[in-house]
């Protein structure tokens, strides 16, 4: 195990987690504290503004881009537990940006230094098992933003498998959309919903106690046709098996 | 075809509650998409070739001018008459100028999306032509009054008891439901009309510049027939379909035959170079092409150009787990799938198609399977971008934007808005879940629970657990 | 204005639209690329496994007389009453006047194979490349061939030599490029469809059967 002596890493602890689950960010911080990571958050944080921007909101999106740009000025990683966001800071603030010459360079310095956080784990920090104490049966949903925006699909899966106490099952089509896509979701709940049916199905099919993904959108979609439905599987996010036991103060 | 997009929201939930027609899609797209994946297996060369589909068809439109005059030069050398029509109406009179001229009463015809796009079958019935579609599914199709669902199964929304009546009504067969059977009554009834029409109509999957030929790809041989029989053979081809030359043919019909059906070759492909020469016991006296604008060369000028590279293989509407939901009559016009997400908005103007580019999670499937690397999630989002530029998105949801960016825009008024809603949800949501939300929301809850927000944010907690001062 | 002028305007706009008012038309750089190729034999085995793959039925034999018997036979079971073929096609005229007696079948005309009722035929012909890369046959229009037999027929027949045999399309294009003629069909097994419930039914419009004849 790789010896990281104090690592800074800016925590990116995204909107969803702070307003709905701040354990995902506990969880988060944990795990990079855990293996060298001296983690600071910027409070002045607010929403990479992936909602307006895929609405077609560009002149919103660009303002939050511009906010979070400032807020995580400076160098040291910027790490969170989210993949959508990781990439709308990657691949997309770039072009946001595509008319501004300075912030586009700002922007493509940012997205250089930003991951998501099972990617920055093992590709970055060289873990190779998180040392949690999870247990259960878990199947992995490939969030696609994490899969195909950001090519990030084995890392999730080594650290799981590398935990005693978690019995990895894979789901058939992982990577099958599961019909979150932010206002989508509203907009055609009812093709959403089908969506988000045909992905539980799957999940079902597997046996598993627990769904786990890198992005709270999605454990949001499916957990909450699972909770409304009333089937026998709990959402759990990636942060927090790999965390295990967290003290999350409330 | 006249777009019905602007009603897409209705029309997929229609196609959602009809379970037969969920059951055809899921068996189509099912099978196209699995004979895909062992057709890309067994061929290591499938990326090289992407990159290289890619540059050619790429090429192609940057130089559309050179190899557009080029092509018309050499059909126009072996024969053929070439015109050029700005738009569809334009188009259609044409084609019904021509069929007058030779003496056209009954005409054969291929399958054809830009024939959908611009009308012609209408067109062609105005003006005294009997059209009959030979392709097996667009047969059937046109016997029921009914658009096709998908460009490679015309019928797929569509079961063989179904079928069967409607050859028994229609042509006053005895009914069967075999479908060989069917395939047979279809096979013998077709025949006829091949070898006593006028005119053979087909598309063109690719036109090539060098030579001058129109290229055909069909597994049925509708598409042979047509093109051998006739006195007159009559293409309408989107002025996108050219290729720089038949060199540029090997690579891309590997990737469409694959892309489409799995399939390493389809079962016929025909190059087709002008007209028949004194010493051919058969093929067409007469060729015309019409090559077809219709919106095409605004295309050419903006972002979006990289969409007419498009080959038509199907593989984007197959992948898409949208259209694996709605199926291809949601989408209200012609190209449907991602592809006609892009494509209709911008042939039928963005006002009708928004709701196309709209109705997507972006979870880039379509990407990864496209034969050319049309970035298409990437255009969906400048579409949805255009849609705000031009004034035509919901007030509520620039209203709601504007809103969401003004509270994001301080960590302040962020902070005390969510510890304002992390009280006020602790009295009004027990067991930590919201099931209802106020407004559009309530789509969401109608069928799904929604969590309780947090009593405090994150940041508050962090703030107190690491001792920080506010 | 008249048809010329339309196509310059097309061409006019074209031009604009990708390069504004000055828009030239600079030819496009032009590429090749060969891959190296196989032995015969090699060749052949590969034709063999892909067009069987596609439905194809495959004959091979040093000579002609031991196959008729099973050639008969699978043209009988396809209800084939009549052969045709190219009146200049002096393989196929031999195939089809020793297969008569294994039927026995009815020779006739390309004439009398285009009316509407004509009972079901078989089409023989020479082919004029053979593809291995899928199994492709090609035939094409060019010296006054006729393409009927692989048309019209419900079954057809095609006899392949060693010398016919090419790895890839590419070559094939390649020897037919100078004054193309009238039409190539690249042809892969039997004519089928999935339009009805995605079922794969052999036999659309084209023949139902493809049988190749490999001879020395």
């Amino acid at each position: 195990m790789a010896q990281n002596r104090s690592v800074p890493v800016s925590l990116f602890f995204t909107c969803l987690a702070d307003a709905f689950f701040p354990r995902v960010g506990f969880a988060t911080a944990a795990v990079l504290e855990r293996f060298g990571a001296e983690v600071r958050v910027p409070l002045s944080q607010t929403c990479c503004g992936q909602p307006a921007f895929n609405s077609g909101n560009r002149r919103e999106a660009r303002k939050m881009a511009r906010k979070f740009l400032k807020a995580f000025a400076g160098d040291g990683y910027i790490v969170t537990p989210s993949g959508s966001c990781a990439a709308m800071v990657k691949n997309e603030y770039p072009a946001l940006f595509r008319d501004e010459p300075a912030m586009l360079s700002l922007a493509s310095l940012a997205g250089e230094r930003t991951y998501e956080l099972s990617q920055f784990l093992v590709d970055v920090l060289g873990v190779t098992d998180p040392r949690s104490s999870f247990r259960g049966k878990v199947t992995y949903h490939d969030s696609c933003h994490l899969r195909r925006g950001l090519g990030v699909f084995e890392a999730p899966r080594k650290l799981l498998r590398s935990i005693p106490g978690v019995t990895l099952v894979e789901m058939e089509e992982s990577d099958r959309c599961c019909g979150f896509g932010g206002v989508f979701s509203i907009k055609y709940p009812h093709i959403s919903c089908r969506m988000v049916d045909d992905k539980i199905e799957r999940i079902l099919a597997t046996g598993a106690q627990f769904v786990t993904s890198g992005d709270i959108g999605c454990l949001m979609n499916i957990g909450g046709m699972i909770s409304r439905s009333g089937y026998p599987v709990k959402p759990v996010h990636l942060a927090e098996i790999l965390a295990g036991d967290v003290e999350v103060p409330l | 075809m006249e777009p019905l997009s602007r009603f897409f929201h209705r029309r997929s939930e229609k196609a959602l509650a009809d379970t037969a027609l969920q059951a055809a899609i899921s068996r189509a797209t099912g099978k196209f998409l699995g004979a895909r994946a062992d057709a890309v297996a067994a061929f290591p060369g499938f990326e090289a070739a992407r990159d290289e589909g890619s540059r050619i068809r790429r090429e192609t439109l940057d130089r559309l001018d050179f190899h557009l005059a080029r092509f018309i030069a050499e059909a126009e050398r072996r024969g053929a008459v070439v015109h050029v029509a700005r738009d569809g109406a334009e188009a259609c009179e044409i084609a019904a100028r021509v069929a007058k001229e030779e003496g056209v009463a009954l005409a054969v015809k291929s399958k054809s999306m830009l024939a959908e796009e611009i009308g012609l079958n209408e067109a062609l019935k105005s003006a005294g032509v009997d059209v009959v579609e030979a392709d097996l599914g667009e047969y059937i199709v046109q016997l029921a009054g009914e658009p096709p669902s998908h460009i490679l199964a015309p019928a797929v929304h569509m079961a063989r008891e179904r079928v069967a009546r409607l050859f028994e009504e229609k042509l006053g067969e005895p009914y069967t439901d075999r479908i060989p059977e069917l395939v047979g009554i279809a096979r013998r009834r077709l025949r006829e009309k091949f070898l006593t029409a006028g005119m053979g109509i087909t598309g063109a999957n690719f036109l090539c510049a060098d030579t001058g030929s129109v290229v055909l790809v069909t597994n049925e041989g509708n598409g042979r027939m047509g093109t051998i029989l006739p006195r007159v053979h009559l293409v309408v081809a989107g002025i996108e379909k050219v290729i720089p030359g038949l060199a540029d043919l090997p690579v891309l019909l590997r990737l469409l035959t694959r892309s489409a059906t799995g399939q390493p070759i389809s079962t016929y492909v025909s190059v087709l170079t002008g007209v028949k020469r004194p010493e051919d016991p058969e093929g067409p006296e007469r060729l015309h092409v019409i090559l077809v604008d219709n919106g095409r060369t605004g295309i050419l000028q903006g972002k979006y150009r990289d969409i007419l590279k498009c080959i038509r293989c199907g593989a984007c509407l197959n992948v898409c787990p949208v259209y694996q939901s709605v199926g291809g009559h949601a989408y209200g016009w012609v190209y449907s799938g991602p592809m006609g997400s892009v494509l209709t908005p911008l042939l039928a103007g963005l006002a009708e198609g928004a709701p196309l580019a709209n109705a997507s999670t972006l979870c880039g499937a379509c990407a990864e399977v496209c034969p050319v690397k049309i970035p298409l999630p990437e255009f969906l989002l400048e579409l949805r971008a255009d849609e705000r530029e031009q004034g035509l998105k919901d007030p509520a949801e620039v209203f709601g934007m504007k809103g969401y960016a003004a509270v994001m825009g301080r960590a302040g008024i962020l902070e005390a808005l969510e510890r304002f809603i992390g009280v006020i949800s602790q009295v009004l949501f027990k067991e930590g879940k919201a099931p209802w939300l106020p407004f559009r929301f309530s789509a969401w809850t109608d069928r799904r629970d929604f969590p309780a927000p947090s009593p405090q944010p994150f940041r508050k907690l962090w703030k107190k657990q690491r001792g920080i001062r506010p | 204005m008249n048809p010329a002028d339309r196509k310059e305007e097309l061409i006019r706009r074209i031009a604009v639209a990708l390069r504004g008012r000055d828009g030239a038309n600079p030819a496009p750089a032009s590429k090749a690329s060969r891959e190296g190729t196989s032995g015969e034999a090699d060749r052949i085995a590969r034709f063999r496994e892909m067009f069987e793959s596609q439905g194809g039925n495959y004959l091979a034999g040093p000579s002609l007389e031991p196959m008729l018997p099973a050639l008969g036979e699978a043209l009988r079971i396809s209800g084939v009453a009549e052969l045709f073929f190219p009146p200049d096609d002096a393989g196929a005229r031999l195939v089809a006047e020793t297969l008569v007696p294994f039927g026995p079948f009815t020779l006739v005309s390309l004439d009398e194979v285009r009316r509407p009722s004509a009972p079901p035929s078989a089409g023989i012909q020479t082919a004029e490349f053979a593809i291995a890369e899928t199994g492709t046959i090609v035939q094409t229009g060019r010296e006054g061939k006729t393409l009927l037999p692989g048309l019209l027929a419900d079954v057809h027949v095609v006899l392949l030599s060693p010398a016919v045999f090419v790895d890839r399309m590419e070559e094939c294009l390649a020897a037919l490029s100078g004054d193309l003629p009238r039409n190539i069909s690249f042809i892969t097994g039997p004519s089928r469809t999935g339009d009805i419930e995605q079922t794969i039914v052999i036999g659309a419009h084209g023949p139902k059967k493809s049988i190749a004849v490999l001879l020395p």
